[in-house]
């Protein structure tokens, strides 16, 4: 490095590169310019004060400098390993690796340059360039004990484990027997642990055992020793052995439900769906019995028993596992017994069972054929845990009755609102909802829990701009900026889903995209782990988590926010932006006195609005520089409600982008392949479009959106002209080879396959949606017919011995489907507010159907809400949450004599 | 009712969204990270019976300092699965772990001021004593208790 330079300048040389590798940038650069005005073309120096600006946040200036240094001198190594930085720098790693190789025909021993090269292949996953890159490593430095594991491991990613295992083994052979020392004892053992699981991997398992157990001194992670000895026992059929190996884990950790599991396997008693002969459910009872008697303080080994029991025996349980945690007090009794609500009958049995309890507290205080007199709070958690029971169960005017006593029982329980607010979401009335979150946060400022909750139910209804100032109440970093849009994923998805709805797609697009660049930012975050955890040693943490970076973009977070950019690209392709149409609707309902002022105000505040953003920049810039230049801050977003997305030129194209990561990340979701039929069909992507509809019919043949896409399909196709070209022909040959593998419209036309569809789902309301919608899209004159049938359909009662009240089929969430069927697709006004009146019965808190009882309604206990929501921004409280008086939102006074 | 077992790398985002959705003090991806895989004995997370991460305990080792000790970085449990002893749980398993795997003297943790039951949960529950207070050790401001606790039977 710096070699052509005489020994004053070398030396300077030299400072820059360490300065730069000690962040001393503002030194470095001094440096440099000292050489450069000797020696102004000196290509390695002009690439490192290029990598130096870098780190100071002056990109375009680094990389001219880095192109000159490199131009200046083609045959350093040091500029090519610059470069390759410099690409590092900005994730450009193809180009990174292109620039590393440059450098290595250069100087192809160089260990700097190797290391960098093979920590990029790890990171793109170039596994077999990773196993060279590694293998030369250790051919060069065979005395670094990295250089081995590095090696092993590069192998094991690249499907190799045997080999993974022999280059371990080898390393091994270069130790001393009394290795490890005291000081590497730990990282020896997580070394042994990971080749134990490479042995477990290759399938020898005899082998792994018997050297986890040779090893067991050197193996410092007891519990993962155990752990590793039990499964490898099992795997092997040694489940004699492995039932006291799973008994001492439990006598560790006896809440820890895996190892129940592992117990249940060991002595036969264990199904996958949960499924028991009457003979097995007694051999578990009397298991969990005696497991029961050893681990006292375990929940685990009284819950579990509800899983399996049945009848009587299953009535007697719950019973007895219900009662000390409704005396106690416990709030998650309900959350925790909620899955019983999927065997078939245990709803009913709970039913009957709570409601026993209850009509003994009330009168007497003390549960059935007791003596002993309950606190009076159990009354209170009985009443809560029956309101959460009728919520599931879709009786919402019976859960209303019973929290609303719970309350004017004790007034003062936090838990109580949170359980009224959910009630009435699922209701259909989010305006209450967010009202009643909001009573629960005001009952507890420092609480961010019911804050969060209260944020959401505020987006669910709308109240965007009230829900961002109540998050920030707990988003506060020291310089008092609100970090909200930092690793909030929860949120951004939920007032991106609110923009969405309010159709604000420029907003909406710009908070799911912040969701997906989270999502980046996590896959970059794995970066500095590759070399860190060869030091650490903590190799199978390593690998799991290469393996969850690899499946990371098929989280549930990703999935909706990729889904939600999708669909805001879709709208956007059929509704192309503001400016042209909706605005002008907005603006030509005006008189054109108030059109120019308004104009006039719009241009001056995007004026204000930028200057601003200018200003606060240049001020970030400026004083995050003179911190050995490293920026603190972000700069201000140029583009704050995302007007510059809406300008995209191709909509669908973008789509296609995130659609390719749902194909690729969410494969087995229906959601996915809606997404793909609607974006290919709008592309015109015939052959795409048919792909998207067979991979649903394969997911659920049965569900109406599948059912739809394949008509609308083969409609398309039916309406589209003869084919000409060669390309159009053969897309037609494929078309028809396809067609006739497909069932439901073998030997049928599209009309017969609709009927047939009818047909085999006569009762049920959705699958009659979708054949109406299909019929009015296949004949135009058959609409009327396809709105009566929707309208003819019956909601009928839900067969069940529940002791309170009948329970109705439909759902809220379908009805509003089928509205929007009736008035926006079928066209038929009159048919969406005979539907709109007769689901205001069926829903009469729901505020999309204006029930009686919704917050819409004049007539409703909670209509006083959609008033005090116009002043909601100014009475929020936006201090401290530590400071003041407890501030609610001004919706107090409207609950104040609210009961049912 | 609720599993208490060791967080895998496929438990961070719940465990993420979990701090998100209670607590002030959040961290990036990364700081998870690198706890787990730096010290992947020390993380524990609660998961209900519906398989969602009610729960955490993120801990880790303070290799610099002369005396090996272990720190608990963040705790949290949800608001609606408060009384089961989950705290208490999740800070008995990660504390196990710093001395059994890595022989930690003692364990230290910092708590605000003003949360009065973290404060009673970690000295009455868990055996925990202020060794220092820290003017302004959190963002906003306000001090925090600088807690010890003796492992090792050397209380």
């Amino acid at each position: 490095m710096g070699a052509s330079l005489p020994p004053k300048e070398a030396n300077l040389f030299k400072l820059i590169v360490k300065s730069y590798e000690t962040k001393q940038y503002k030194k470095g650069l001094k440096a440099a310019d000292a050489i450069l005005k000797k020696f102004p073309d000196h290509g390695e120096t002009l690439s490192m004060k290029g990598l130096t600006l870098n780190c100071m946040d002056r990109k375009s200036e680094a990389y001219e400098l880095v192109r000159q240094g490199l131009k200046n001198d083609l045959k350093s190594h040091v500029c090519w390993h610059v470069f390759g930085l410099l690409y590092r720098s900005d994730r450009e790693y193809r180009e990174a690796i292109k620039c590393y190789r440059n450098a290595l025909k250069i100087d192809p021993d160089n260990i700097e340059i190797l290391r960098d090269l093979s920590l990029l292949q790890a990171q793109m996953r170039d596994l077999s360039g990773f196993v060279e890159t590694r293998q030369q490593l250790l051919t060069l430095k065979p005395n670094h004990r990295m250089n081995w594991i590095g090696f092993s491991v590069a192998h094991h990613l690249n499907s190799n484990a045997s080999k993974a295992v022999e280059i371990l083994e080898a390393y091994e052979g270069t130790l001393e027997d009394d290795y490890p020392p005291e000081n590497e004892r730990c990282e020896h053992g997580e070394m042994l642990l990971y080749k134990i699981s490479l042995l477990e991997e290759c399938g020898l398992l005899e082998s792994a055992l018997e050297e986890l157990r040779k090893k067991e001194s050197k193996i410092v992670d007891k519990l993962e020793y155990k752990e590793q000895e039990v499964s490898l026992l099992v795997k092997l059929g040694r489940l004699e052995e492995g039932e006291v190996l799973y008994q001492a884990l439990l006598s560790m950790n006896p809440d820890n439900y895996r190892y129940y599991e592992g117990l249940q396997k060991c002595v036969g008693l264990y199904s996958v769906n949960g499924q028991y002969s009457p003979d097995e459910i007694d051999r578990l009872d009397s298991l969990y019995k005696s497991l029961g008697q050893q681990y006292k303080w375990s929940s685990a080994v009284k819950r579990i028993p509800l899983d399996f029991l049945q009848g009587d025996k299953f009535r007697a349980a719950a019973d007895n596992y219900i009662r000390p945690l409704l005396t106690k007090g416990v709030p998650s009794l309900f959350s925790d017994l909620s899955s019983l609500y999927n065997h078939p009958g245990k709803a009913d049995i709970l039913e009957q069972l709570i409601l026993e309890l209850e009509h003994s507290i009330r009168p007497a205080g003390q549960y059935p054929g007791r003596v002993e007199k309950e606190p009076p709070s159990t009354l209170m958690w009985t009443l809560f845990l029956l309101a959460q029971h009728y919520d599931r169960r879709g009786q919402y005017e019976v859960a209303l009755s019973k929290i609303d006593e719970a309350i004017e029982h004790t007034p003062t329980v936090i838990d109580l609102y949170s359980v009224k607010s959910r009630i009435l979401k699922h209701a259909g009335d989010f305006a209450a909802a967010a009202a009643f979150a909001d009573e629960a946060r005001c009952m507890d400022l420092a609480d961010r829990y019911v804050n969060s909750e209260c944020v959401k139910r505020m987006l669910q209804a709308d109240q965007v701009a009230l829900a961002e100032k109540t998050a920030v109440l707990f988003t506060k970093d020291g310089d008092q900026h609100n970090n909200l849009h930092d690793m909030q994923c929860m949120y951004e998805l939920a007032s991106g889903e609110s923009y969405f709805r309010q159709g604000d797609l420029g907003r909406a697009l710009k908070k799911f995209l912040a969701v997906e660049k989270h999502y980046a930012d996590i896959t970059e975050d794995q970066f500095d782990f590759h070399s860190y955890c060869l030091r650490k040693m903590t190799l199978r943490t390593y690998v799991e988590m290469l393996k969850f970076q690899d499946r990371l973009h098929s989280h549930v977070y990703f999935e909706k926010a990729a889904a939600g950019a999708i669909r805001c690209y879709i709208k956007l392709h059929d509704s192309p932006p503001k400016s042209t149409t909706e605005e002008d609707d907005e603006m030509s309902k005006l008189l054109p006195s108030q059109k120019k002022k308004m104009r006039q105000k719009q241009r001056k505040a995007e004026a204000r609005a930028k200057k601003e953003a200018e200003e606060k920049n240049e001020e970030l810039n400026a004083g995050g520089a003179s911190k050995s230049g490293k920026r603190h801050v972000k700069p201000v977003d140029p583009d704050p409600h995302g007007e510059k997305l809406l300008q995209v030129e191709d909509p669908l194209s973008e789509a296609t982008k995130y659609l390719k990561l749902l194909q690729k990340n969410s494969p087995d979701s229906l959601e996915t392949h809606l997404l793909a039929f609607e974006c290919y069909t709008r592309r015109n992507k015939i052959l795409l479009a048919l792909q998207a509809v067979k991979r649903l019919l394969k997911l659920d043949a049965e569900h109406p959106d599948s059912h739809r896409c394949l008509i609308k399909l083969f409609h398309k196709v039916g309406s589209m002209n003869a084919p000409v070209t060669d390309g159009e022909k053969l897309i037609w040959s494929v078309l028809e080879a396809e067609r006739s593998t497909i069932s439901q419209l073998h030997e049928k036309s599209l009309v017969e396959a609709n009927n047939a569809f009818l047909e085999n789902h006569k009762d049920s309301l959705m699958h009659k949606a979708a054949f109406a919608e299909i019929l009015s899209i296949l004949d135009l004159n058959r609409k009327s017919e396809a709105v009566k049938l929707v309208e003819e359909s019956t909601n009928n009662f839900v067969p069940s011995n529940g002791a309170l009240g009948p329970i109705r089929e439909w759902t809220l969430k379908d009805c509003i489907a089928v509205h929007k069927l009736l008035g926006t697709i079928l066209h038929d006004q009159d048919a969406a507010l005979r539907w709109k009146s007769r689901c205001a019965e069926y829903f009469p808190y729901s505020t999309y159907f204006e029930g009686s009882c919704s917050s819409v309604s004049p007539n409703s206990v909670y209509s006083q809400l959609s008033k005090n929501s116009e002043h909601e921004s100014s009475n929020h409280s936006t201090g401290s949450q530590n400071a003041g008086p407890i501030k609610s939102n001004g919706k107090l006074d409207a609950f104040k004599d609210l009961t049912i | 009712m609720v599993c208490i077992r060791k967080a895998t790398v496929d438990d961070l985002l719940a465990m993420q969204a979990c701090n998100l959705f209670c607590l002030p003090e959040n961290y990036q991806m990364k700081y998870y990270l690198y706890h787990i895989l730096s010290w992947p004995q020390l993380l524990y997370v609660a998961e209900d019976y519906n398989g969602r991460i009610v729960g955490y305990v993120l801990a880790k080792m303070e290799e610099e300092t002369s005396e090996c000790h272990g720190h608990i970085t963040s705790l949290a449990v949800l608001r609606t699965h408060r009384k089961l002893g989950l705290a208490t749980k999740l800070m008995t398993a990660a504390q196990n772990a710093m001395e059994q795997v890595f022989g930690a003297e003692y364990v230290s943790l910092h708590v605000r001021k003003s949360n009065r039951a973290a404060f009673n949960l970690y000295t009455e529950t868990l055996g925990y004593k202020i060794h220092d207070v820290e003017a302004k050790y959190y963002a906003d401001g306000e001090d925090a208790y600088d807690m010890r606790k003796q492992l090792k039977g050397k209380q």
